[in-house]
């Protein structure tokens, strides 16, 4: 019998392979199978043949809408979350498609498994029952685990996961010489946990039926996080995570909202700032770079999954869409009638703070 | 161990402009410190990495001869940032280079033969060098005819007319210049380069080719020299790419294995042929 | 003369390397936040951390770092002063490199090294080096060092090199360079059972290397394929970041920048990557590498192909953190499988 996500697998595919022997688009943009355990790939159908590699995971945690800069010439098929049809919507409303040139296959979101918290879980334990979720701590202690003289002899290098697979609401996991079956619901990305939004907003198809957007945590719950903090703690938080930035600019590539055609970091004359690793360059760029999505964000969490050093990134642009939210009753990527707040001016926008 | 990034410390000694447009202007740089001068030799076609403080840095053809003593000539074209910055240094300040770099014209090749000169627009400059140089007494005397023909969009975008002036005096050189349009006071020809060269029809046997201009120029003009049956290997051209450190490390201005910068920017079309066409 | 290997207890780690650290500079993996780990200099014993595979930022930093101020300049009326960073004051020592790492430093030389303009920055730092490899006991699954010439044990590049035995580090002594931290009171002779330890574990190690990549014969195979319509779709879901090129230990290209400040100022280089659009657009805008596509080509071009022209080894030394860390998966595995193909 198969899973209800086979069959929403088997759904993306039918609807790819009949969207293209129409000719109703000239791609489909979706995901296949990846080639290391806990993840998918984007793929790039261009015949109904190719679209039986199309699957469907909860590995699937890109945000596909990051590639229609590259491709609005073409008529596209994209394969949607709900976050990802909000950047869509976003997109739409800053005019970067044409607006039949997109058809959206929406997936109800069953929220993605976040493959950082599995394998630090591993890496930390390696034994089955004893689930910790991780939580990343305001400071290091000077004297860590991983210490040469804190290793005990055994453990000192932990097992590299080599297989995991989905059994329901279970994620087995196995490496050589370890198998563990994990709860899926602790291992979730904390962006997908808040998410309010999981059904695709004027998606063409939905592939299931509508999920609950009940969200497992406060939607704002990493914003408020940070704001427990006092301001000394916070700056110590932003500067500890930003210092270890590489300027690689995945967080900014990753993101659909992130497409100018000079980005302020590259602009020469004037030269906002320099392209090294100096801490002010590093603070910098993060902080404008949030800044720049304000009213745009969608939360998908894009940024912080593509860092290759983990760099907590979406705390900033929750807290931004907060505020956003609070002046201008306006969340990106839900409605399509009303433009972003930075894009318009309203008489009756609150200006309290202008004193 | 002598570092390559170092630049050495010049002084400007005069600043003119080039042309109508005011957007080309030739620095004359001289050397502050006598072991620089004595030890910096080049050869037409080698370029250096010009120097400025606070700028940054960027890349142009010696447009002066080894045989003009006592200074170095460059001709900037102002487009960004640094060539910017170079149009509004004055005679007095002090600035940097680094070099001589990369490759040069393959003087030793043309002893004994005819020597074809095809320049269009600001890419003249290492053209300048080598006309200078192959014109001295004793190199003069090993080449057999000297052909130049020069072309600019029109009459005052042509680069060096002092220069284009005593040249066309010459008995020992056939000089023909052209522009694109010309206007009230032009007397000379109007045509375009690869036009003027079909018209000017030099013999290709025994002549080496040296072609520096605008892509536009180049893929025009180059169908031209295949017609009068110019060999790949008796054409030679100076590219231009994006540079940065300029010694073959930062790795931006490769084609293929070879680097503009190290291996060039003096390449034959029979080495270019070989090489992968990301370069246009 | 070679010497006999020796053996370092982890509970005297603090100790030697504190002893280290009174006539050397240390360059050792910190551990930036939980399972993040990149090479940096060690202001105390207590800094490093070993648990990783490898590390995310390759040890190249070593010889290389991402950010370096090359001179520093002052203003004196019309006159400039210049100084020079390249002068490296104290002997440095590089510790725990995995051999892949190592094996990138031969092929960074190749590039740095060169006769005709030497790199004083990176020459210089490298002459005053001692290098400590760190053998793999568990090669990961996406290491592929073996197709590459390498090995999880191979020693060569290394002045030093330590294999962890559980308890203890084994340590041999390789060069003369590594034999001038023998006399390290920390240090005991290694026993014939910890000899026997250590072959056991490196064929251990070799055994678990995975599928190996075919990589011979790739340089010819990509001679004739600069406009194969292969790269049409390889290049298609590469977001074009510098992840996979900052990470990578041989990727070597770099910018250059002034950074002006009140009196003067500092002219430093940068990492950069091919994969940028603005790392080969020219000041008129044209853009000789227009799109993801030609990019994409670039890097696999230059590592497989145009780098080996010119020093007869590839630009790759199978450490595998682009396919671990790249945001889209993309597997230089698979685009090798598919150029061998085509």
């Amino acid at each position: 019998m198969a899973s209800s996500q086979e069959m929403v697998q088997q759904k993306i595919r039918e609807k790819a392979k009949e969207l293209l022997a129409k000719k109703e688009v000239d791609l489909v943009i979706g995901f296949g199978e990846g080639s290391l355990p806990l993840r998918a790939t984007p793929i790039f159908v261009r015949t109904p043949e190719e679209a039986d590699r199309l699957v469907w995971n909860s590995f699937c945690d890109n945000n596909l809408a990051t590639y229609i800069h590259k491709l609005s010439r073409f008529k596209l098929g994209i394969v949607a979350k709900g976050c990802d049809a909000r950047s869509i919507m976003a997109l739409g409303l800053e005019k970067r498609f044409q607006p039949d040139r997109i058809v959206l296959i929406g997936v109800p979101c069953q929220r993605m498994v976040d493959r950082r918290k599995v394998k630090l879980h591993v890496h930390r334990t390696g034994l089955p029952g004893n689930v910790d979720i991780i939580t990343e701590s305001a400071s290091l202690p000077a004297h860590k685990a991983g210490h040469p003289a804190d290793l005990p002899a055994k453990k000192a290098v932990k097992g590299e996961i080599l297989r995991a697979r989905e059994e329901g609401d279970q994620l087995i996991v196995e490496g050589n010489d370890f198998s563990v079956s994990l709860k899926k619901d602790d291992f979730l990305y904390a962006s997908c946990k808040a998410c309010t939004h999981r059904n695709p907003i004027k998606a063409n198809v939905v592939v299931r039926d509508r999920v609950d957007e009940t969200p497992l945590t406060d939607p704002y719950a990493e914003a408020k996080e940070f704001e427990r903090m006092s301001p000394e703690e916070r700056w110590n938080f932003f500067e500890r995570e930003s210092s270890r930035c590489i300027r690689c600019y995945a967080c900014r590539e990753a993101c659909p909202m992130c497409y100018c055609a000079e980005c302020f970091v590259d602009s020469s004359a004037p030269k906002w700032l320099e392209k090294g690793v100096a801490p002010s360059d590093l603070e910098f760029y993060h902080i404008v770079r949030a800044y720049h999505q304000t009213g745009r964000c969608t939360g998908c969490g894009a940024c912080e999954r593509a860092c290759p050093m983990n760099i907590r990134l979406t705390y900033m642009t929750q807290k931004l869409n907060q505020e956003v939210k609070d002046l201008f009753d306006f969340e990106a990527g839900t409605d399509p009638a009303t433009l972003p707040p930075m894009a318009t001016y309203k008489v009756e926008d609150k200006q309290e703070f202008i004193k | 161990m002598k570092n390559p990034y170092l630049p050495i410390p010049m002084v400007v000694k005069r600043t003119q402009i080039e042309t109508a447009d005011r957007m080309l202007r030739t620095l004359e740089l001289g050397f502050l410190r006598e072991e620089d001068e004595k030890a910096f030799r080049f050869v037409p076609g080698q370029f250096c990495e010009l120097s400025l403080f606070g700028k940054g840095e960027a890349p142009f053809g010696i447009a002066s001869s080894p045989t003009e003593k006592g200074s170095l000539k460059f001709t900037i074209n102002r487009a960004g940032v640094v060539t910017t910055a170079l149009h509004q240094i004055t005679q007095g300040e002090e600035m940097g280079i680094r070099g001589p770099l990369g490759n040069s014209y393959p003087i030793e090749l043309f002893q004994g033969k005819n020597v074809l000169v095809i320049g269009g627009g600001f890419a003249f400059t290492t053209l300048r060098s080598l006309i200078i140089y192959l014109l001295q007494p004793e190199n003069r005397s090993k080449l057999k005819d000297i052909t130049v023909i020069y072309g600019a969009r029109n009459p005052g975008l042509l680069l060096y007319k002092e220069e284009l002036a005593d040249w066309q005096k010459r008995s020992d050189m056939k000089l023909v210049v052209t522009v694109d349009a010309g206007d009230k006071d032009w007397k000379g020809k109007v045509g375009l380069v690869p036009n003027v060269l079909e018209e000017v029809g030099p013999a290709s046997e025994n002549t080496y080719a040296v072609i520096c201009g605008p892509p536009i120029m180049i893929k025009f003009t180059f169908p031209k020299l295949m017609t009068l049956k110019f060999p790949n290997e008796r054409i030679y051209t100076s590219l231009e790419k994006r540079m940065k450190c300029g010694i073959g490390k930062c790795g931006r201005c490769n084609i293929g294995h070879l680097y503009v910068c190290k291996d060039g920017p003096v390449f034959s079309y029979e080495q270019l042929g070989k090489l992968p066409k990301d370069y246009y | 003369m070679s010497l006999k290997p020796a053996t370092l207890s982890k509970k005297e780690f603090v100790s030697f390397l504190k002893q280290v650290m009174q006539t050397y500079d240390v360059i050792a993996p910190v551990e930036l936040a939980e399972g993040v780990s990149a090479y940096r200099k060690i202001e105390s014993p207590e800094e490093v951390s070993l648990t990783f595979h490898n590390t995310q930022k390759s040890a190249k930093e070593g010889f290389f770092p991402q950010s370096e101020v090359m001179f520093r300049y002052e203003k004196e009326g019309n006159r400039t002063q210049v100084t020079s960073t390249e002068e490296v004051d104290r002997p440095r020592l590089i510790l725990a490199s995995r051999p892949c790492d190592i094996q990138a430093f031969s092929l960074l030389d190749q590039v740095f090294s060169a006769k005709e303009y030497t790199d004083v920055y990176f020459l210089k730092k490298r002459e005053m080096t001692t290098i400590v490899g760190f053998a793999c006991n568990q090669p990961l699954s996406t290491c592929f060092c073996t197709s590459t010439g390498g090995g999880p044990f191979t020693r060569e590049g290394s002045d030093i090199f330590l294999v962890d035995l559980g308890e203890v580090y084994w340590v041999e002594f390789l060069t003369e360079k590594g034999k001038a931290l023998s006399k390290n009171e920390f240090l005991r002779e290694a026993s014939e059972g910890d000899a026997a330890r250590a072959k056991k574990l490196e064929e251990e190690a070799l055994k678990r290397m995975n599928v190996p990549v075919h990589l011979d014969g790739i340089e010819t195979k990509l001679e004739q394929m600069l406009e194969n319509p292969i790269w049409d779709g390889i290049h298609e879901k590469c977001l074009g970041c510098g992840a996979c090129t900052f990470l990578c230990p041989t990727c070597h290209c770099f910018d250059i920048a002034d950074e002006v400040s009140q009196k003067g100022g500092q002219r430093v280089r940068n990492w950069d990557t091919c994969l940028f659009s603005l790392y080969s657009m020219e000041t008129s805008g044209h853009n000789p590498r227009p799109s993801g596509r030609e990019r994409t080509r670039q890097r696999l071009m230059h590592k497989f192909n145009y780098f080996p022209k010119n020093f007869q080894k590839i630009a790759c030394v199978g450490c595998g953190r682009c396919i671990l860390y790249c945001p889209v998966n993309f597997d230089i595995r698979q685009a090798i499988r598919e150029i061998n193909e085509k």
